[in-house]
């Protein structure tokens, strides 16, 4: 132990501009197969090109729904998941991360350069995690560990506790025989449990306890980077402060770095040096936690301070409300924003699209059953068949009056009634990127800030 | 059934109407190792149209009081040893006969206390003649008349409570076959006298042979009618809970939909009698938090509609603090502070309830000086008679290791057990100031 600690005084600062681990434009597709031949018939992007970075010594916080993506996200940050597209590098300097920036951006041909691609290749043999090959591989995976949510899964329930918190130090072959009973001894100790503690049946403890177990196996190795994917969910809060605490204390004696993925805000207020909100794979907004809390450049970070007020703040800004409707299909997410169709803000240039007719139909039984086709050009173009000349008339004066968004109506180019038959086409927008919005803040909203803060679309 | 004595009935209802008072209520576990005291002497009331939560870390015997309401507790294990818990439904209006008019809000029904002269041979009168029910010693069949229809519940996993093996529209339509069979022959046109095989078929008794008759002219076309009848409903109730398309969403297997819409579906199911009382176990612990908000807005509105009072059963502060009136706070299988929500939360007198809330993660505390509670929640396995907050109370002194503190009332409606605001027996007292670090 004295020997860790002594390495860590050696660590450099928190706040230099060397990455710990570095998230590079990452993908992650799930195939959605079907029939006898099992045939991909599409994808679920469960993440579509996410980029941020995680310094020693800090807290990155990662929020979102259920179904956002956050957990594969976490996955394949840890290695567990292999990646779709992009990259994920660990312990990439600052010049070879400017430099990958640089190389890997696209240019006027499409595709890297033959020398640059060597010099690319180079990076990613010494730092991508899926690259890394021998004494590499080991020293990143040992360095990145991970805390599941349910400790109940993630404790082999025929092992004692003994056996599940040295079996990393067996592994790496760091200690044997009285030795490694010692460092599991001195392991407990850290995490609040004890000697007596050691040879116990992990349903012998309580849900608390067992975290306190799952986290004691992560600090074996003296990792530089723990992964902590919902580590309080399903706890109570007075356990779940305990448990705070504890990473707290952690951090600041060994200069780990957390990425700590979570749904509850006020944990992440506590937590996260910066935030990284996501939606439906995407980031919609990442900044310093103060400043994001402060004042959300996202509509949907907005949202999510309104469904969870803070207790203590009695005079909260936000009324306590949730959010209209449910997260749409990840396999074929919304053009544009994807957040649009849930957005009370939502501007005519957010990307409206065919779906949302079908969507808003779908409100209206009666509309809904007799639409018989949708006929596409593209996602902002197609014809609507209807059974009957009513139901379609019926759609077009829904579309012109105003029981569909305001928005949606302002951003329609056309629409045109033939007897059974409604042309509708939108302005075709492109993807709504990730901005910087000041240092270290970037969001994904065509809409201004004071716009978001003040609650009204103007 | 047994009669209740009537002076202490009187005694224990304070001023609001009360629709349901749980005295005394121990319910204990048998285990290997002894007794569980899973709940041990708990008394509360629940007020008309109030939303009462209930708050308190896992084990502390919260949702065995919410179950013990209703009969839905295993037993054995469990046993209930003593107590009571007096439900007074609500009465048909007296001046609508239960079509809704201005006097009772559209409701078609009353309170308890200012209801008058009704009552049957099943209740007995106090002395505003309000029918009472004793919940713990009414038989089988009175509670199943009772579930479901004056007492609703919705549970923590909208997943493991909806039958998997039953689409949507099955699963509500036995709610109204159950409770509502009058009325189901009113609404298919068919006489309240209707007798055999079609009242069977309206009250889900379905005999031997049954089916052959159904399926037989005359009845066949009553049956289609009756049918009819039965789906409008369902799909009121569905559209109530603001499901985007009902008609559709019946034929659903609960497989098909997402957390929060089988939570409505859910929702639609407890409400749809009209509940006096609806016992929300954690209905949003499952969701999302965007969900989540939208589940509670939607039970605050139906709540208002239908003055249903609601034992809101939680964990999370911060959603107590939103969405309810008064607040208990259970700890160790007793409430060990009760009291408006504004209350608790400005002055909270218990250390246990100080330490809850300053255990929730808030934009004031310091990173890593969250103010955790030390130790774990005790065994509940034969406790001595002492504050079983003693031991991680950080202002206890010896009295608390020797006497069992009462709930004492404290302010208006504020009670507290704890010696710190109420005399202890002997020995010193404890103090905010004393915190025994």
């Amino acid at each position: 132990m004295s020997a860790a600690s002594q390495l860590n005084s050696d660590r450099s600062p928190p706040g230099c501009l060397d990455s710990l681990l570095s998230v590079r434009n990452v993908r992650k597709y799930f195939p959605i197969r079907e029939g006898a031949l099992q045939r991909i018939v599409g994808h679920v992007r469960a993440v579509d090109g996410v980029s941020f970075d995680i310094r020693r010594g800090e807290t990155v916080g990662l929020v979102g729904e259920s179904g956002c993506g956050k957990t594969t996200l976490a996955r394949c940050v840890s290695g567990l998941t292999d990646i779709t597209g992009g990259g994920i590098y660990f312990d990439l300097p600052h010049k070879q991360a400017i430099l990958l920036g640089q190389l890997s951006s696209p240019n006027a041909e499409g595709g890297p350069l033959p020398g640059h691609k060597q010099e690319l290749e180079r990076i990613d043999t010494a730092h991508r995690i899926d690259r890394l090959e021998g004494e590499a591989g080991r020293r990143f995976r040992r360095n990145c560990q991970m805390v599941f949510q349910d400790s109940f899964a993630s404790l082999n329930p025929r092992h004692l506790v003994f056996d599940l918190v040295s079996r990393p130090l067996r592994v790496y072959r760091e200690a044997t025989g009285s030795e490694l009973t010692e460092r599991v001894v001195e392991l407990l100790e850290q995490v609040g449990l004890g000697r007596q503690h050691l040879y116990r049946y992990p349903h012998q403890f309580s849900g608390g306890q067992r975290q306190r177990i799952s986290i004691a196996r992560a600090l074996a190795l003296n990792p530089e980077i723990i992964v902590l994917d919902e580590p309080t969910s399903a706890l109570d809060v007075s356990v779940q402060a305990q448990i705070l605490n504890l990473l707290n204390e952690l951090q600041s004696q060994r200069n780990l770095a957390f990425l700590f993925v979570t749904h509850d805000l006020s944990v992440i207020h506590h937590m996260a040096d910066r935030v990284v909100v996501m939606y439906l794979g995407k980031v919609s907004e990442t900044g310093d936690t103060g400043e994001l809390f402060k004042a959300p450049h996202h509509p949907y970070t907005r949202a999510l301070m309104e469904a969870k007020p803070d207790l203590e703040d009695e005079s909260s800004k936000y009324e306590f409300k949730g959010l209209e409707g449910t997260v749409p299909d990840p396999a074929r997410p919304p053009r544009g924003c994807r957040f649009h169709t849930r957005c009370e803000f939502a501007t005519e240039s957010c990307g409206w699209e065919i779906d949302d007719i079908v969507r808003c139909l779908e409100y209206d039984p009666a509309a809904f059953e007799t639409l018989s086709g949708v006929e596409r050009r593209s996602d902002f173009d197609a014809v609507l068949t209807f059974d009957d000349a009513k139901s379609a008339n019926r759609l077009a004066e829904m579309l012109r009056s105003g029981a569909v968004p305001k928005a949606l109506q302002d951003s329609l180019s056309k629409l045109e009634l033939r007897d059974r038959h409604v042309s509708v086409a939108f302005e075709e927008v492109d993807e709504v990127p990730l901005t910087s919005r000041g240092p270290g803040r970037a969001a994904a909203c065509v809409l201004d800030p004071s716009v978001i803060a003040s609650g009204r679309n103007g | 059934m047994q009669p209740v004595d009537q002076e202490k009935a009187v005694q224990a209802r304070p001023r609001p109407a009360s629709v349901a008072s749980v005295r005394n209520l121990r319910v204990y576990f048998q285990s290997k190792r002894g007794m569980v005291h899973a709940v041990d002497g708990v008394s509360f009331d629940i007020y008309d149209g109030e939303t009462l939560g209930l708050v308190g870390e896992t084990g502390c015997g919260k949702s065995v009081t919410g179950r013990s309401f209703l009969k839905l507790l295993p037993v054995p294990p469990g046993k209930i040893a003593s107590g009571s818990i007096q439900f007074k439904p609500h009465a048909t209006c007296r001046n609508c006969d239960g079509n809704g008019c201005p006097s009772c809000e559209g409701t078609g029904r009353q309170s308890a206390a200012n209801s008058r002269g009704r009552s049957n041979e099943k209740g007995i009168r106090d002395s505003v003649d309000a029918e009472i029910v004793e919940l713990l010693e009414i038989g089988r069949e009175e509670m199943r008349r009772i579930r479901g229809d004056r007492i609703a519940m919705i549970f923590q996993d909208p997943g493991k409570a909806l039958n998997p093996t039953l689409p949507i529209s099955e699963q509500l339509s036995e709610v109204f076959l159950l409770h509502r069979t009058s009325e189901l022959l009113e609404a298919a046109g068919l006489p309240a006298s209707t007798g055999g095989a079609l009242r069977r078929f309206a009250s889900q008794e379905q005999r031997f042979g049954d089916s052959l008759l159904m399926a037989l002219p005359p009845n066949r076309a009553f049956r289609n009618r009756l049918v009819g009848a039965l789906n409008k409903m369902v799909i009121e109730a569905l559209g109530d809970t603001q499901v985007p398309n009902p008609a559709k969403l019946m034929a659903r297997y609960p497989h098909e939909l997402s957390g929060g819409m089988k939570q409505r579906v859910m929702i639609a199911q407890a409400l749809a009698c009209n509940p006096d009382i609806l016992i929300a176990d954690e209905p949003t612990t499952a969701l999302d938090v965007t969900v989540e908000a939208r589940i509670l807005e939607l039970i605050k509105e139906l709540q208002k509609k239908r003055r249903t009072s609601v034992l809101y059963i939680s964990h999370d502060l911060s959603l107590v603090r939103r969405i309810c009136d008064r607040v208990a706070v259970m700890y160790a299988g007793k409430v060990v502070e009760i009291g408006s929500t504004d209350a608790i939360f400005r002055d909270p007198r218990h250390p246990y309830t100080r330490g809850l809330i300053s255990a929730v993660p808030s934009a004031g505390a310091r990173r890593g000086e969250l103010a955790a509670i030390r130790g774990t929640v005790p065994e509940l396995v034969d406790p001595a008679p002492t504050c079983r907050f003693a031991g991680r109370c950080p202002f206890e002194a010896d009295s608390c290791r020797r006497f069992e503190p009462e709930l004492k009332p404290v302010s208006n409606g504020h009670a507290v057990a704890c010696f710190i605001d109420s005399a202890a027996p002997s020995g010193r007292q404890p103090t905010f100031q004393s915190a025994a670090v």
